[in-house]
Parts: C-alpha cells; sequence; structure tokens
C-alpha cells in the first residue's frame, strides 16, 4: 500500500470512529489500527510492539505525525483528555482520489470503529493487549492461562479484566470467523 | 583505600560522576571509540564552534539519568497507587540494581554510532541494520559482557540492551512496564536525558541559545505517574513518565528549543546538503559500499579514517569519491532550489516529488538531491499531575505544545553551476509541474 493510499485510509478510519462516538486520539486510532491489520490482514505493514496501552506501531505514529503535517489530520484539543485526530477536508479529497482501497476496506474499517468506537484509553489497552497475547500464545491455549500471560505483561490489570479481555477477543474472532465481515 | 568515585569535568554538567567499575565501561574500546565520532557530523563547516564527540554527550546522558532516576525513585514523591502498580520501586537493592543498569545503558546507547554519526543508515548499512543494533552487538560483545559480569552485582546483559535502545529498537525484547519507563527515562521521545543533553550540549557548542532550557526545573518535577483517565470511573491507564504542573513550563520550553535548535541548526540547509555529499562520498570509498558490521571493522572505524580519506581524494581524481571528497572539502556543495511550500502542498500532496522529477529530468540525476527528513517522534503528550491531585494529558494542559510545528523538511538540491538558471525555469514552471501531474490523478 502506498504512503498516500494508506494515509486516506487511516482517515476514513478516524472518520469512522468519531461517528461512532470515538474521541479518537492517538491511542484510539493506533489500536483500531492494530485490529484491522491483525484481525483483518488489511495491508497497513506496520510493526507493532507491546508498549503504551498495549499493541503500538512507532511507524504508525510517525505516520500520523506526517498526516499532521501535511494537512490530513487536525490537532483538537479538548478538556480533560488528550487531543483529538481529526480527519480534515483535505483529507477527505484523498479519501475521494483513493476510493478504491477505502471501499475495498470499508467493512473491516466499520467493523473496528463500531466495536472500538466507544472504549476509552483503559479499555482499549485491555482488548489490544488481549489480542495480542491470543496472536502470541494461540487462541488453542485456555483463557485463564492467556489471561494470567496479560496480567503478567500488564501488571495494573487485574486478573478479572484480563479474563474479560480474553474473552471479549474471543468473542469478537468468532463474530469476525462467521460474520465473515472482510 | 584508592579512591571509589571519579570525576570529570563537563561544560553542561560542571562534574559527572562515576565508580571505578563505570570507568572500566568508559575505559574499553567501543567507548572510547566515541571520543573520534563527531556529535553533529560535519555541523562544524556551518557552526565551528559544533565540534564535540559522542564521547561527552554520552557521559553527560548518563549524570542526566541518574538524576532523574534518583527524582523519579525518591519515595517521598511516589504514589501509593504507583508503588502498588510497580513493586519494583519498594525493594531497595532492585531500586539500586536498576539505578546501575539505568547508567550503563545511558553510556553506551550510542557507542553504536557511525562515523561521523551518519544518519543514511539506509544506504550505508546493509538491510535491516542501524546504529542501534550496532550498539546492541558491542554491549553483548565479550569485552563488554565480562564488564557486565564483574560489576556488584552482575548486570544482565539483556537489561541493559533494552533500556540502551528502548522498545522500538529491541523489539524482540519483552519490555515490562518499569523497563519501558527507564528506557524512557534514557531515550524517551518527550523528555528523556538523551534529548535534554544534546539540545543543551549543542546549543553550548555550536554558540547558539535555542537550545537552552531550565533542565533543572525539569528533572526535579518529573514523575512516574498513572496515564490520564479517558471516561469517567475508567480506571488509570499503564504508569509513564510525567511531570508535576509546576514543571511544564519547563517540559514546554526543552519542546520549544528543539524545534528551535531542528529549524536552527540540525536542519540547516547546508549542513544538510553537506551530509548528502558525505554519504555520496562513503558509497564509493567504502568496500562494497556499506560500514561493516561486525565488532571489529565497526570498531576500526571513526571520522579519523574517513576525514584522512576525504582530504586525500579531494585533491587526487584517481581515488574513490574525488568528486565528492572535492565537493566538502573545496566548499563546491549542491545549492537549495526548492523546499516544501504549504501553497505547493495545497494543489499537490506529493507536490516535492513532482519538482524533484522534473528537474532531475531536466539537469541529470547527478546535479540534482533530495534531502528528506519526515516528522518524527509522535505527539508531545505525557501524564501531568494538576495541583489537585488529578491526572492530565500535558497537551490538554498546554496551548505551547499543542502548537508546536512539526518539524519535517522536503527539499531539493541542485549543482552550483546551474542554479541560477534552475531557478529561473522553477519559477517559470512550478505551477504546471505541481498542478499538472496533480490533476492527472496521482
Amino acid at each position: 500500500m502506498k504512503r498516500l493510499e494508506r494515509a486516506a485510509l487511516l482517515s476514513s478510519l478516524g472518520r469512522e470512529l468519531i461517528d461512532k462516538g470515538s474521541w479518537c486520539g492517538e491511542t484510539h486510532l493506533q489500536k483500531a489500527v492494530y485490529l484491522l491489520q491483525e484481525v483483518f490482514t488489511v495491508p497497513t505493514a506496520f510493526d507493532f510492539v507491546l508498549y503504551k496501552f498495549g499493541p503500538f506501531s512507532f511507524e504508525l505514529r510517525d505516520e500520523l505525525g506526517s498526516m499532521l503535517a501535511d494537512g490530513l489530520l487536525e490537532l483538537v484539543p479538548e478538556q480533560p483528555y488528550g487531543p483529538r485526530l481529526i480527519p480534515t477536508e483535505r483529507s477527505g479529497q484523498l479519501e475521494k482520489q483513493f476510493s478504491k482501497a477505502v471501499s475495498e476496506f470499508y467493512g473491516p474499517v466499520s467493523f473496528c470503529a463500531q466495536r472500538l468506537g466507544s472504549l476509552g484509553v483503559a479499555e482499549l489497552e485491555k482488548l489490544a493487549t488481549a489480542l495480542y497475547v491470543t496472536k502470541e500464545c494461540g487462541k488453542d491455549l485456555k483463557a485463564k492461562q492467556r489471561a494470567k500471560r496479560l496480567s503478567e505483561l500488564k501488571p495494573h490489570i487485574d486478573s478479572k479484566d484480563a479474563l474479560d479481555a480474553i474473552v471479549e477477543v474471543d468473542k469478537l474472532l468468532k463474530e469476525v470467523e462467521t460474520k465473515s465481515v472482510a | 583505600m584508592p579512591k571509589q568515585t571519579h570525576e570529570i569535568r563537563d561544560p553542561i554538567h560542571v562534574f559527572i560522576r562515576l565508580t571505578s567499575e563505570e570507568r572500566k565501561v568508559v575505559n574499553s574500546r567501543p567507548f572510547q571509540r566515541l571520543r573520534h565520532i563527531h556529535q553533529l557530523a560535519l555541523t562544524y563547516l556551518v557552526y565551528p564552534g559544533a565540534t564535540h564527540r559522542r564521547f561527552e554527550h554520552s557521559l553527560g546522558v548518563m549524570e542526566l539519568a541518574a538524576r532523574i532516576y534518583d527524582v523519579v525513585t525518591n519515595p517521598e514523591v511516589v504514589s501509593d497507587e504507583i508503588k502498588s502498580l510497580l513493586p519494583e520501586l519498594n525493594d531497595r537493592d532492585t531500586v539500586r540494581y536498576w539505578c546501575r543498569v539505568l547508567r550503563v545503558a545511558a553510556l553506551c546507547h550510542d557507542v553504536g554510532h557511525l562515523p561521523f554519526s551518519h544518519a543514511a543508515e539506509k544506504e550505508l548499512l546493509p538491510d535491516g541494520w542501524d546504529h542501534e543494533r550496532l550498539s546492541r552487538i558491542l554491549i553483548e560483545s565479550p569485552e563488554m559482557a565480562a564488564l557486565w559480569n564483574h560489576m556488584t552485582p552482575p548486570l544482565r546483559v539483556d537489561d541493559i540492551v533494552k533500556l540502551a535502545l528502548g522498545p522500538k529498537k529491541a523489539r524482540d525484547l519483552k519490555f515490562s512496564v518499569w523497563e519501558t519507563i527507564l528506557s524512557e527515562v534514557i531515550v524517551g521521545d518527550a523528555v528523556g536525558a538523551d534529548r535534554i543533553d544534546y539540545l543543551l550540549r549543542d546549543s553550548h557548542h555550536a554558540g547558539v541559545a535555542y537550545g537552552r532550557f531550565d533542565h533543572y526545573r525539569l528533572v526535579d518535577t518529573l514523575r512516574i505517574l498513572p496515564s490520564r483517565r479517558t471516561s469517567k470511573g475508567e480506571q488509570p491507564a499503564e504508569p509513564a513518565l510525567g511531570v508535576e504542573e509546576g514543571g511544564i513550563q519547563s517540559a514546554e520550553a526543552l519542546l520549544l528549543a528543539r524545534y528551535l535548535m531542528y529549524s536552527q541548526v540540525y536542519m540547516h540547509p547546508i549542513r544538510r546538503i553537506y551530509d548528502i555529499h558525505l554519504k555520496d562520498f562513503l558509497l564509493e570509498w567504502l568496500e562494497g559500499g556499506r560500514f561493516p558490521t561486525d565488532a571489529l571493522g565497526h570498531l576500526e572505524l571513526t571520522d579519523n579514517e574517513v576525514t584522512s580519506a576525504m582530504y586525500s581524494a579531494a585533491f587526487d581524481p584517481r581515488r574513490p569519491g574525488h568528486v565528492h571528497a572535492k565537493r566538502l572539502m573545496c566548499r563546491e556543495h549542491f545549492k537549495l532550489l526548492y523546499q516544501r511550500h504549504p501553497d505547493d502542498l495545497s494543489k499537490n500532496l506529493e507536490a516535492v516529488d513532482r519538482v524533484y522529477e522534473a528537474i532531475n529530468g531536466r539537469y541529470g540525476a547527478e546535479n540534482v538531491r533530495r534531502d528528506q527528513y519526515p516528522p518524527k517522534g509522535g505527539l508531545a503528550d505525557f501524564p501531568v499531575r494538576v495541583k489537585d491531585g488529578r491526572i492530565a494529558s500535558a497537551m490538554s494542559m498546554s496551548e505551547t505544545l499543542r502548537r508546536l510545528p512539526p518539524v519535517v523538511l522536503d527539499s531539493v538540491y541542485i549543482n552550483p553551476g546551474l542554479v541560477d538558471e534552475a531557478k529561473q525555469w522553477l519559477d517559470a514552471n512550478r505551477d504546471m509541474i505541481i498542478t499538472r501531474k496533480a490533476e492527472e490523478g496521482v
């Protein structure tokens, strides 16, 4: 995927997230792209490691910085949380320019926005890290063991929350399989 | 009894103190090599005072990282919530162990730098290599491993690698929250010791005031804080490095200093084109056009060998890299012709691509160079503890942080003999070059 094509897709994701009630800060976009890439194999080709609030891509962070510099995203401060990253009119034009790629991935983008739009950072961290652990250990490993691993990686997430997050990820993956969202 | 603590005078931090064990690290070959690596490459050709080396910067990063560590682990400023989330803080031996790891990791974070701290690692190293990977090879080398093993207590190599490189560059290693925070103390994008030291030091040596800020106040107000909440009733997310509200102006000053230093020094167009001519020289001079990636090969090459070769090549057309060495040594560098412009970007986001292609097509690749530096490091956001004890996002607190322009550069340079003609031609054709392609669709 070429840079501007990918920027158009990120912009459409931001727009969908906002439409579904998301704050759409950097963390929201990071976790939504992680879901898109890992669950739907959308070829955004970002490399994710476990870092701030779970899976995090330094390349995606730089890409969002480029989009801000190019006027494709606008930083909108709102109290009391961190800034929102709002797609601009210029990015709307870019989405039109790359409408083929945007419509090709509309299903997964819409699904991710629907599922993540209402979540705050701590909830996103739990869900995205649960997905990370499930990818790492394999979904055949018992939920309790995966939850234990999650709490090891993120000690501020207690065992009950970790297990809830693993169960939620299993449900999500099953839903994707059965509904064939992609 | 032999002296256990040693002092080194430093223009930025006055005294840098180190233990006898740390002095062995400083005396090692990988660290001594840094005496011969310029911190700012060929910037001294533009700012003559900027001849300082990675050696003193690395000492400075150790000093600052240790000061930050002492502040953020001080039991008087660590909240009960953080103590419960980070058990490492509750055990004195553990706190002492990580202090030692942090100090040597800070010392060694730059040992893998190429001659002239060259940034063109993609072109000058084999695929998948960068200076951080070279740093890791040296930290893990038998010579350094022996030093870690003889420390009291012995230090785990992986711990040093994690803190020296951070999660971005040591992707195969799993970082705990504690390790992530400590790596941020050294190489963090917002307020890490590396950044604090290079801004102060580069500013001092270059003779520009832009890089100065009240780092004493900043360091004193750094804290490990729970991250902000993002919805009512939500539990705090993971701990991170942040500041007390009283330190936010110092953090603003740091980030403003960074912006100004990039604008005035690091992105100076002549400094940038010298870097490109140096890269062109190295591509022809190095065996196979690549730097060696084995420890010994790396240790054998410093700025001294490169400078000597450049000097010889500049005045001998038979030597590899002659043309590029001459541009450097005789100040016949390419001139800035075009740079990224908001008006042009509003017409076409790939305006610089179009201009570069057009100029390249008209004047030939040998006469044209492009220099790109995309925004890096993301948003300067970190938790702030406000006076009533609540946690807020730095960006929600600070208008200054929100409005800091991104550091971004995209420029086209041309052979000095062609610059006047090329400027006239570009002035006459620029709009057509940019808009024609935009209408055709990219």
